[in-house]
């Protein structure tokens, strides 16, 4: 990982449209209308106008990734406007950045994909979440298993620099056996990039209702946790290791080099209801670098209203959608690379958190370093950039409690 | 107000026998309180007795009440707590009074506390007037009740007044009663002023408030006073009545019940029994004041926070001006640093202690594991008391351990005695007598080892009797007993807040179960945490808490990395409410483990 400082800025385009909604997901998202559907795009390129007025680095943003909701439901034209409408007000490298598309395979055909890579599309984000019919009607998808497999070949086929499918596992009732034919389906099919949640209850959602009246039964812990091992060991063993807890890579190139932005603090801009956007603020107003690395350097986030209606009427307005922000020290930046890093399989690079923080995070926390280095959930490598502290996959499965458990001190 | 117009007196009862009730009903008819102002049991103005349902401190109120000819008399009421744990309120409410009402529920007749409190009432001289309670419930049995009285307590009932507190009835009858049966205080108006400190609290913005029975003399507002135990010239700020609220007055005459500031802010100065006097003419001697109230109980308390140690010395400082019956001092534990040993009355007690230092003062406390004080006898012939487990002294250099005993009075129906008996023998208990009391009542006396009753005896007690025995004790001297110290340790580190004394031949039980307990209460976290139990560096119980398999939210949101933040810092703010001894983190409720244990 280059410094982040170094990394150009990525592009987030939210399209908050299902065609219907599942009975798992929590994000901002809703089944709209045609009018509502076929004015978004304006919406969206008047928000781009807005914020293109106040995003603070004047650097190119190589990566555009539009997210969702289900953004393959948006015509190409639509898209394509809003690309177009970037390009005009923001910087974007050029010749062209790299831009992402979620898609649900039922929109995959072979003209849709043509008309993405037209589009300047490399990744293709399939929300295929299982190729097993059963798992696909309780998770409330609207595919089966056989369309899934058609949509990954046919995306294959249209010549996408990465295929990506994302998978969801822990189904209440889940046996190894199940999601290991899931995992065998999906390496047979040979994508460059998988990703594998856990599935997660959330209180407001409807399997979250479910559960709060037992009429769903969460797995068991121990359970999950065998899924989450089967799931980092199968793939490693195929030729997909982790990069991250959910992420796994056939090679480095098939890594996302979006999603990794929010995870080194490298600025995004993020549009679109309920985005985030983050970017460094120089320590010393009169710097004025947008490179605003060093010691002092502080973070500005901020994320857009959640609900459809509440930010297009900012946007009509001419105002910027925000809903609220928040300015990170030190203290918070130093906080979140432990957590993020130790989310990765590259880790924390030790040297940079101690330039940065000035916290050398072995003298610091020796004794817990120590521990759980022989408790096989850590490792400190030697890298040629340096030293690095980095999870293994036992390190990964308790992650949060991993970045909970170490002191920061401030510096003195 | 000349003395013949006074009546001071207190409710005295079993804990639930109506005693509030009656209060409240006693405030209706003098008019204290409008109808708007009025709520059940309205004298119970702590939030926590008010949540639980009981008296906890003992409450005092001045009315006017005119006789049915035509006299106004002054009546100073103490409504004073029923439980075991809460005696000692009782004891010193009875000081500042002539009479006392002693109220007994007439569907459950008389009780462990009925007796133990009135016997105090009688040491003390007062005029006892019996009340029946509750005539209104369809098991009342007013007149066996009656001869109950008489029988088992060795009064005279035959005056005894059946009322319902609840709903009014007969109550008119108790003002006339006590009116008549209750004597005026005696003392003597012209003798230089002395007054008894029966009760005290700490006013934030007016620094302590007494409250005082004048004796002797008056007390006037801007005289200079003495407190004479402590030696502290002050002089008075104000002094009041309680109606309840506060009604300020000039003067406080003998046999007067009222509350004092002095200039007090200093809490050293002043001390629950002490007598005020005039700093221009003294009296002799000071009156009697109270017995020490005995801890039975010892727990250490610990702030979560270190640093919080002063704020805690203070609070434990004001709340023992309003609650002289806990002992506290400095102590220190490797594993919670710096705090406090401290004695109660009983569990209960304990528990209340800490809710109110938590509650009322906004501290964050660890509690250990509750136990009695010994009395160790060691080779060279000292005698070291010990309510610390550890800082029991090697067992090589001890002779003997001596352990309090109790002697407690069990008052049960006759169906339940096989199952008390079996429980009192468990107990190590040693019967002393065991009377019937017609009735089908059985009246037990049992020595039995204080450490055995502390923690749950009372509880399988009413377990055994489906809640119908009563229990009462009191200290009765030491006995040597075979005890031990046993010891937990934290992955092969012993913590000295978590070890307890324990009987040999419950040992191995106990061990087990506190270990086990414990395996349940530590949360799984990142290593593995191995629990034992070992008597003199033996293990006799293991218990392991298998390291955390899976802790990771599968996705990061988007941008969303604030909301992971939060997550953190919040599973990082929980943490600081564990206690982290070497690496691990064990919660607060973990140092009482002991009092979860099946026994
Ligand atoms: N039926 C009936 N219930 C009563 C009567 N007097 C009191 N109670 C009820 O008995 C319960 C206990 O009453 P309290 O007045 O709190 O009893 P207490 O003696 O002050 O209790 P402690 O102060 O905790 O010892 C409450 O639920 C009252 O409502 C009565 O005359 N009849
Ligand atoms: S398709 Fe994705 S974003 Fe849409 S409702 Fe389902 S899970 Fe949520
Ligand atoms: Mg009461």
């Amino acid at each position: 990982m280059a410094p982040t400082h170094r990394s150009l800025p990525g592009l987030y385009l939210h399209v908050p449209f299902c065609s219907a909604i599942c009975p798992y997901c929590d994000f901002a998202v809703l089944r709209a209308g045609g009018a509502i559907r076929a004015r978004f795009a304006d919406r969206l390129i008047a928000e781009v106008a807005i914020a293109a007025a106040s995003w603070p680095d004047p650097r190119p943003f190589d990566t555009v990734y539009f997210g969702g909701g289900t953004p393959s439901l948006l015509p190409p034209g639509d898209l394509a406007r809003v690309l177009a409408a970037c390009a005009d007000r923001l910087p974007l490298a050029s010749p062209a950045p790299w831009v992402f598309l979620e898609a649900n395979p039922e929109d995959v055909t072979p003209g849709a994909c043509a008309a993405w890579r037209r589009l300047g599309v490399r990744t293709l984000s399939l929300g295929v979440q299982s190729f097993d019919d059963d798992a696909l009607r309780f998770l409330g998808r609207r595919h089966t298993g056989r369309q899934a497999r058609t949509a990954v070949e046919t995306a294959q086929a249209a010549g996408f620099d990465t295929v990506s499918v994302d998978l969801i596992f822990g189904l209440p009732g889940q046996t190894a056996a199940a999601w290991r034919r899931d995992l065998e389906v999906a390496v047979g099919l040979s994508p460059g990039h998988l990703s594998c949640y856990q599935l997660t209850i959330h209180p407001r959602t409807v399997f979250g209702v479910r559960a709060a009246r037992g009429q769903l039964v969460e797995l068991p812990d121990t359970e999950q946790a065998a899924l989450f091992d089967l799931t980092h060991r199968f793939l490693a063993d195929a030729g997909w290791p982790a990069y991250e807890v959910s992420n796994f890579a056939s090679s480095p190139e098939h890594r996302s080099r979006h999603n990794r932005k929010y995870w080194d603090h490298t600025p995004y801009l993020g549009l679109g209801p309920s985005a985030h956007s983050f970017a460094l603020v120089p320590a010393s107003a009169h710097a004025g670098r947008a490179d605003a690395g060093g010691a002092s350097a502080r973070g500005h986030r901020w994320w857009n209203e959640r609900h459809l209606r509440v930010w297009e009427q900012y946007v009509v307005a001419g105002k910027r959608p925000v809903a609220g922000e928040e300015l990170l020290g030190p203290p918070a930046l130093a906080s979140e690379t432990l957590l993020l890093g130790l989310r990765t399989t590259a880790g924390v690079d030790l040297d940079a958190f101690a330039a940065r923080y000035g916290i050398d995070l072995l003298e610091t926390n020796h004794a817990l370093v120590t521990r759980l280095v022989r408790a096989g959930r850590l490792q400190v490598r030697e890298d040629p950039q340096g030293q690095r502290l980095a999870p293994t996959v036992r390190g990964l499965a308790v992650a949060d409690s991993l970045a909970a458990a170490f002191d920061l001190p401030l510096p003195t | 107000m000349d003395q013949q117009h006074i009546r001071n007196f207190c409710i005295i009862a079993h804990i639930d026998h109506g005693k509030s009730t009656l209060a409240d009903r006693l405030l209706e008819l003098t008019g204290a309180l409008s109808t708007r102002e009025m709520q059940a049991q309205v004298l119970d103005s702590m939030e926590l007795e008010r949540e639980r349902g009981i008296t906890i401190k003992a409450h005092t109120v001045t009315l006017r009440h005119r006789t049915a000819d035509g006299e106004e008399v002054r009546l100073n009421l103490i409504d004073t707590p029923g439980h075991v744990d809460f005696s000692y309120e009782v004891s010193r409410s009875l000081a500042a009074c002539e009479g006392a009402l002693l109220v007994v529920d007439a569907s459950q007749g008389v009780e462990a506390q009925t007796l133990a409190n009135a016997y105090l009432a009688v040491e003390q001289g007062l005029e006892l007037v019996p009340v029946l309670n509750k005539i209104d419930l369809p098991a009342a049995e007013p007149e066996r009740v009656r001869e109950q009285i008489a029988q088992v307590v060795g009064i005279d009932a035959s005056e005894s007044l059946a009322i319902s507190a609840k709903s009014g009835d007969g109550v008119a009858a108790v003002l006339a009663a006590l009116v008549e049966r209750i004597p005026p205080p005696g003392g003597d108006p012209g003798a230089p002023l002395r007054a008894l400190v029966f009760d005290a609290s700490y006013d934030p913005y007016r620094g302590v408030r007494c409250l005082v029975r004048v004796v002797d003399g008056e007390m006037t507002v801007g005289q200079p006073v003495r407190f004479m135990g402590v030696g502290h010239d002050d002089q008075v700020a104000e002094l009041g009545i309680l109606t309840p609220r506060a009604v300020p007055v000039e003067r406080l005459g003998a046999g007067e019940v009222g509350y004092l500031f002095a200039g007090l802010k200093e809490l050293r100065r002043v001390r629950v029994g002490d007598t005020v006097t005039s700093s221009r003419q003294p009296a002799i001697a000071p009156l009697p004041g109270f017995r020490e109230a005995k801890p039975m109980v010892f727990a250490g308390l610990y702030p979560v926070d270190s640093t919080a140690f002063g704020e805690l010395r203070e609070a434990l400082e004001k709340l023992s001006l309003n609650d002289s019956a806990f002992s506290f001092q400095a102590d220190t534990s490797q594993a919670l640093g710096f705090g406090f040993r401290c004695g109660f009355l009983g569990l209960l007690h304990m528990e209340i202690v800490q809710e109110r230092l938590e509650r009322e003062f906004g501290l964050d406390l660890i509690t250990t594991a509750p136990g009695v004080e010994y009395r160790v006898l060691t080779t060279r012939g000292e005698v070291v008391e010990v309510s610390n487990p550890a800082q029991m002294p090697d067992p090589g250099s001890i002779e003997a351990i001596e352990e309090p005993v109790i002697l407690a009075t069990i008052l049960t129906p006759d169906a339940y005695l096989g199952g008390i008996l079996k429980l009192a023998q468990e107990r190590r208990g040693e019967q002393i007598s065991m009377e019937y009391l017609g009735g089908g009542r059985v009246l037990l006396v049992y020595r039995l080892p204080l450490a055995e009753v502390v923690l749950d005896f009372f509880d399988r007690l009413k377990s055994v009797s489906r809640g119908y025995a009563s229990l009462d004790y009191h200290l009765d001297g030491y006995r040597t007993g075979d005890l031990v110290r046993l010891d937990l340790l934290v992955n092969g580190e012993p913590v000295d807040a978590l070890a307890t004394i324990v009987h040999r031949s419950g040992a191995y039980q106990r061990a087990r179960g506190l270990a086990a307990k414990l395996g349940e209460m530590i949360p799984r976290q990142l290593f593995e945490v191995v629990i034992q139990a070992a008597i003199h560096n033996r293990v006799i119980a293991r218990e392991v808490v298998r390291p955390l398999r899976k802790n990771v939210i599968a996705k990061c949101y988007g941008g969303d990395i604030t909301r992971k933040r939060k997550l953190l810092e919040r599973q990082k703010e929980g943490k600081k409410r564990l206690k982290r001894l070497g690496r691990v983190d064990i919660p607060q409720e973990a140092f009482l483990a002991v009092l979860r244990v099946e026994t």
